[in-house]
Parts: structure tokens; C-alpha cells; sequence
């Protein structure tokens, strides 16, 4: 079974006097390991279409299934729950908590899942040994270079052994060496163990390396395949 | 990393913005501590000096002696009533009075005065007006000889001229008028030795006065000198004696320190012709809270049930100064609130500032799995930290200050302190020791976070996550 189905899922802002239609009849399963790019220009629906599946924002019209559970079912403090111990963030502009060091930043989601402290300072070590900042564990945010940072973001993603790792433009901000260096890491994680990555991105050189390509314009699926 | 370290963590990243605030509140408890010491101090120095002094907090009296306290609204004094009434819990001393007015004379000088019948024995165990006896009176004499006799300065000279026919209870009183000017322990001495007055406090059965030193100064007379007195007496009888001045008392409250004149209760039923009549019995308590004073009135009541006599509370008999305490008390509060309101306004700001800048941080935080509840818990954490850090921070500032001048008060002078002697209050202005009032200034500050606390909690509480995040 797919871990992510998408099923006629529409995304209308109403906010202004002008409607925005920013998805329209969104279908699409992902399936548990895959390593996926969502591309298009901006203004196409790739952010919008990230936070409808990471449970931040929710359809106008349709549902999604996570696993088993369908989020349009989930409310308030048990959806912010259910994001915690399924769905790995990691953002464009990092989103580091800027007083806490690496180790931390990385605790940080055990905590909340309410993993022992000993356990908790092991993983977040391991983890970011994963991403090669074992070094730097002590580290906080603003010592450390863009590149590093999302490596730790990618890390404190991984923490929380979600079903699939969400990253909005992950390389974004990066130079290329960084972003050369970032996809090197989440490419070995998904061939090595399996963690599935679902990334939107402008940049060609991630969409090189996707295996699977969705394009979107407009809001609508324009075409997706396999590389 | 507990919830505690993270908001301790976050107090720090705008360390300007946070010491700002800490400071606002710091000065806020300083400044409302020392002040509101300086109030009770005060209030508790005019009920010393008034009350414990003079009054009593209780009394036991005629019925109509208050609204007409004259010799004709007196009482026969059953002589086994004071020892009984000495039994009631919480009762520190019980002593006998007779009151009257008269005028008193010295020389061509006359003035009212307050004639005070004590039993001096009963009297030193509740006022105790013999610690208030003069030792020392600057005369002219000082000034006058103090270029043949002594080398003093000009100043010093200037400070005797100020304080001539002042009086003093001991030597370090007279000596604290120098403070300011070079004198030698020599000088000072021989300063002492011709100031000094040579008085005593009556005894029972004695046959002069004790007259307070301001009442003294006044009709100009010394120890030995005699006091001639006029008055009218018991049911119309004409009152009137000549009496030597046996010693002179500073009373610290100047209303009474300017028309004192203590005598043997006898000698003062003999004067007034009220044989063993008594205007009223004054008590003094051990503990003078308002809800013992009470239970001690009631059971005093009950002691004197059917006696026909009437029990008074210091506040029934003094309803000005009560009205002075509380008016006084009211617009202190009101100044304390009107300190923590501006504050408030400080703290509030810093919130919104801090909220605003740290939505996007909210908004993560909540994307990747924190509850709104627990980042509630975090900003209300790192709002109390500043609150208690800036209360600490008062009080240790504040507590010696209050312990130093509640041990030494500052004692006014110049036109200050006249005007405060006009008004019949001692010119000195002490601190009340810790107590409770200290503890609610720091109560009061985490009240007024309070409310500041409900701005970032509802927006935390109401925040969506998409929009928090693209900021």
C-alpha cells in the first residue's frame, strides 16, 4: 500500500476578493522509499502541495491518506501529533531553533516524543554522525555555514523516524559544493535505509538525481514519471 | 533540554531587550519596596508616638468622656479593676489616668497645657516617659562663652545658635547635631558638661511636676523652677497651685511635647479637687493587629460587664489620624499602581516585539510536532524568569535598605521637619522592617505579567501554521 494517496485534492485561497486556485484535482500515491522531486515555476503549487501532504494546511476539496490515517480526519493537537511521529520537515531556510546547539535542534523532536534523554542524546549523536556533523554536535546554529545547517535539519528529520521526509527546496540557499554535498546524504539515506524523500525544488541538479519527477503547472500535474 | 532551559536560552538571544525589562521591573519592586517601607514606617511611627505613648490602644472611660472630657465625665476607680483587666490575654500594661486642662505660668508667660495624673510606677510600665527625660539642654550660655572658653568654629558655633534651648534624652543625641562639623571629644565634653540638666521623673507621692521640654523651652523655665497652675476643678471648684519642676521629658510626639505637665495622680486629684476619680484607664497590648485588638476590646468589655463604664479603641478616639493613616495609605496604593501600570505597559511592549519576531520560529516549531499548549508553556516560562529575575533583583537591593533605615531613620531638618512638628509629627522618617507588604510588591509584579502573558498565549494558541511560517 502507498504511503501517501492524494485523491482529488483541490486547493482554493479565498483569502482575497480574488479566488486563487492554487491546486486543482491533485491525484497521486507515493509508495514507501521513493525519492521524489515535485518541480515546476513558481507559483505553480509546489509549496502548497508539500504542506497539504505534511498536514500543515488543509484541502479545499479531497483528502490525502497517510499510512493508514486520513488527515482530514485529524484536528488540532492530534494532527500536531501525528505530524511529530510521521513527517520529517526540512525547509528552505533551514529553521534551526537558534539557541539550542545541533545535538539539541536534533533532540529536540525525541523530546517531544517523549524518548528517554539517554536514548535521545545517542540518536541525535548517531544521526548527526549520519550527516557528518558528528564534530559539531555542540555546535549552535549561527556557527555553522548554510550547508551544515541543513544538514542538521536533515538530521533532526530523520530523529523522529517519520514514514517520509518533506523538504521544501532544500537547496535553495546552498552553494553548489553544499547542495552537491546534501543530495550526496539524502540520496545514500534513501538507498541505504530506505527513508523516502519527497523534496519540491527549481534546482536542475536535484531533479537530476530524483527518481521520480512530478511536474506541476498551474496547479494541476502536467506529468509524472520515472527516471 | 528541558522546557526550563529552552525559555532561560531564549531570555538571552535579545540580551538589550531583556535587561531593559528586568531593569523596569527591578526599579518598579525598588522603588515601590522603599516607598511603601517608608509609608508604614511612618504610620507606625505616629501610632507609637501617639498611641502607645499617650492614648493606649484601648480605654476604659465614661461614657461621655469622649465627646466631653472633663473632670464632670470621670469615674470611681474599683481598685481591683486594673489587676483584672491586667489578666486579659494580649494586655502588656494597664495604667490609671485623671485629665484636665489648665494654664500653666511662668513669669509673665502663660499657656495651656494637658495635665496628665499618672501612678509614675504603673506609667514607666506602659509609656514610660522617663526614657523621654532630659539630660542635656543647649543654653545660652554655650553660645555666649564659647570664644573665652572654648576654641570653636564657626560653624559649630552657627550649629549651637540653631539648636540653643534645644533638648536632649543623652550625650550621643546632642552630639549627632555635629555630624557635619570638625569637634573635638574635649569640645564636645565640655559642651556636655554645660548643657547638662540635673532632672529626675516624679515618683509616687511626690510633690513636683514633669513638664515636656517644649512646653519648657516656651514659658522658659528650668529644672527647679516652679510651675504655677490654674484651672477649674471638680464640679466648679477652683483649681490652682504652684509646683517645682522636677525634671523635663522630650516627648517624641511634638503635639504632646508642647503642652505636657506629668504629676502624681494624688497630687492631681488634689489639684482638681476629684478625690480618687479617674478620667480613663489606658491600655497598652502585646499584639496590635487590628483582629487582636478587637478580641482584646471584647474581653474587656466582658471584665467591666455592668460597671457602666464605656471601652474605646484607639481608633474610635483618634479618627483623624486614622482618617490621615488611611487617606495617606490610599494614595500610596494608588501611586504603587499607577508605578505598575506604566511598567506594565514597558512588559507588554517587550511581548509584542518578542511575539512578533519569533512567529516564524512558533510556526516551525508546531510544524515539526510542539504542541501550542507546551510553546505556550515555553514564552509564559521565559516571562516569569524575567519577572522573578527583576524581583530578586529588587529586593536584594531594596531589603538593606529598608533594614538599614528602619534601624537608623533619616531625621529631617529645615523647613521639612517644621513643617512635619507643625502637623504634630515627629521629623523622622523610618522604614517599617520586612514583612508582608514586601512579599505583595513581588505578588503585584506577577500579577501585572500576568495580562502580559495573554497576548502570547492566545497568539500561540491561534496561530496558523502555513502563515507563520512564510513570514
Amino acid at each position: 500500500m502507498a504511503i501517501i494517496e492524494v485523491v482529488n485534492v483541490d486547493k482554493i485561497y479565498n483569502d482575497s476578493e480574488v479566488k486563487v486556485t492554487a491546486l486543482s484535482n491533485i491525484n497521486l500515491k507515493v509508495e514507501k522509499g521513493e525519492f521524489t522531486a515535485i518541480v515546476g515555476p513558481s507559483g505553480s503549487g509546489k509549496t502548497t502541495l508539500l504542506n497539504l501532504l505534511g498536514g500543515l494546511d488543509t484541502p479545499t476539496n479531497g483528502k490525502i491518506r497517510v499510512g493508514d490515517v486520513w488527515l482530514n480526519e485529524l484536528k488540532g493537537s492530534k494532527l500536531i501529533d501525528f505530524r511529530l511521529r510521521n513527517i520529517g520537515f526540512v525547509f528552505q531556510s533551514y529553521n534551526l531553533i537558534p539557541v539550542l546547539t545541533a545535538g539539541e535542534n536534533v533532540e529536540l523532536i525525541m523530546q517531544l516524543q517523549g524518548v528517554p534523554a539517554k536514548l535521545r542524546k545517542q540518536v541525535a549523536a548517531d544521526m548527526l554522525g549520519k550527516v557528518g556533523l558528528a564534530d559539531r554536535i555542540n555546535s549552535r546554529p549561527a556557527k555553522l555555514s548554510g550547508g551544515q545547517q541543513q544538514r542538521v535539519a536533515v538530521a533532526r528529520a530523520l530523529a523522529s523516524k517519520p514514514q517520509f521526509i518533506l523538504a521544501d527546496e532544500p537547496t535553495a540557499n546552498l552553494d553548489g559544493k553544499a547542495a552537491e554535498n546534501l543530495l550526496q546524504i539524502m540520496e545514500q539515506l534513501n538507498q541505504t535505509e530506505g527513508v523516502t524523500f519527497i523534496f519540491s525544488t527549481h534546482d536542475q541538479r536535484v531533479v537530476s538525481r530524483a527518481r521520480r519527477v512530478i511536474q506541476l503547472e498551474d496547479g494541476k500535474i502536467k506529468s509524472d514519471f520515472l527516471q | 533540554m528541558s522546557y526550563i532551559k529552552m525559555a532561560q536560552r531564549n531570555l538571552w538571544r535579545n540580551k538589550r531587550r531583556t535587561v531593559i525589562t528586568i531593569s523596569s521591573i527591578f526599579f518598579a519592586v525598588l522603588f515601590a519596596v522603599v516607598m511603601r517601607s517608608f509609608q508604614l514606617g511612618s504610620y507606625s511611627l505616629m501610632i507609637r508616638n501617639a498611641i502607645e505613648q499617650y492614648y493606649g490602644f484601648i480605654r476604659v472611660q465614661h461614657p461621655d468622656f469622649t465627646d466631653d472630657p472633663s473632670l464632670e465625665n470621670t469615674f470611681e476607680i474599683d481598685p481591683n479593676l486594673p489587676v483584672k483587666i491586667s489578666k486579659v490575654p494580649n494586655v502588656k500594661a494597664v495604667t490609671a489616668r485623671l485629665e484636665t486642662f489648665a494654664l500653666a505660668s511662668s513669669g509673665n508667660i502663660t499657656k495651656g497645657v494637658l495635665v496628665l495624673g499618672i501612678e509614675p510606677e504603673a506609667e514607666k510600665q506602659f509609656s514610660n516617659p522617663e526614657q523621654f527625660l532630659v539630660r542635656f539642654t543647649i543654653p545660652m550660655a554655650v553660645w555666649d562663652s564659647s570664644d573665652k572658653k572654648l576654641a570653636l568654629s564657626d560653624k559649630v558655633r552657627k550649629v549651637l545658635a540653631a539648636h540653643m534651648g534645644e533638648s536632649f534624652t543623652d550625650a550621643a543625641k546632642l552630639a549627632s547635631i555635629f555630624k557635619d562639623q570638625p569637634i573635638d571629644s574635649m569640645q564636645l565634653n565640655q559642651i556636655l558638661h554645660l548643657s547638662r540638666v540635673q532632672g529626675r521623673f516624679i515618683s509616687n507621692g511626690d510633690s513636683g511636676v514633669v513638664i515636656s521640654s517644649m512646653l519648657a523651652k516656651f514659658l522658659n523655665i528650668q529644672v527647679g523652677d516652679s510651675l504655677v497652675m490654674l484651672s477649674q476643678g471638680y464640679q466648679g471648684a477652683s483649681a490652682a497651685g504652684i509646683y517645682p519642676v522636677v525634671g523635663i521629658v522630650r516627648i517624641p510626639n511634638p503635639e504632646l511635647d508642647n503642652r505636657m505637665v506629668y504629676m502624681p495622680l494624688q497630687m492631681a486629684q488634689s489639684f482638681t479637687n476629684t478625690h480618687n476619680l479617674l478620667s480613663y484607664m489606658a491600655i497598652n497590648l502585646q499584639d496590635v493587629s487590628d483582629k487582636a485588638l478587637m478580641a482584646t476590646t471584647d474581653s474587656v468589655r466582658k471584665v467591666l460587664a455592668n460597671s457602666g463604664l464605656d471601652v474605646k479603641t484607639w481608633q474610635d478616639l483618634n479618627k483623624v489620624l486614622v482618617q490621615q493613616i488611611e487617606s495617606d495609605n490610599q494614595s500610596g496604593k494608588a501611586f504603587l499602581f499607577l508605578l505598575y501600570f506604566v511598567v506594565f505597559f514597558g512588559i507588554f511592549g517587550t511581548v509584542i516585539m518578542m511575539v512578533h519576531e519569533r512567529m516564524h520560529e512558533f510556526g516551525v516549531l508546531v510544524a515539526v510536532g510542539m504542541q501550542k499548549v507546551n510553546l505556550a508553556l515555553t514564552v509564559l516560562l521565559e516571562m516569569l524568569m524575567m519577572a522573578l529575575i527583576g524581583i530578586a533583583l529588587g529586593y536584594l537591593v531594596a531589603l538593606p535598605i529598608i533594614h538599614y533605615y528602619h534601624i537608623h531613620p533619616i531625621r529631617l531638618t529645615g523647613e521639612m521637619a517644621k513643617m512635619m512638628i507643625d502637623m504634630g509629627f515627629e521629623p523622622l522618617m523610618p522604614m517599617a522592617p520586612f514583612d508582608f507588604y514586601v512579599l505583595w510588591q513581588g505578588v503585584s509584579v506577577i500579577f501585572m505579567v500576568s495580562p502580559a502573558c495573554i497576548y502570547p498565549i492566545r497568539k500561540i494558541l491561534k496561530l496558523k501554521t502555513v502563515e507563520a511560517i512564510k513570514r
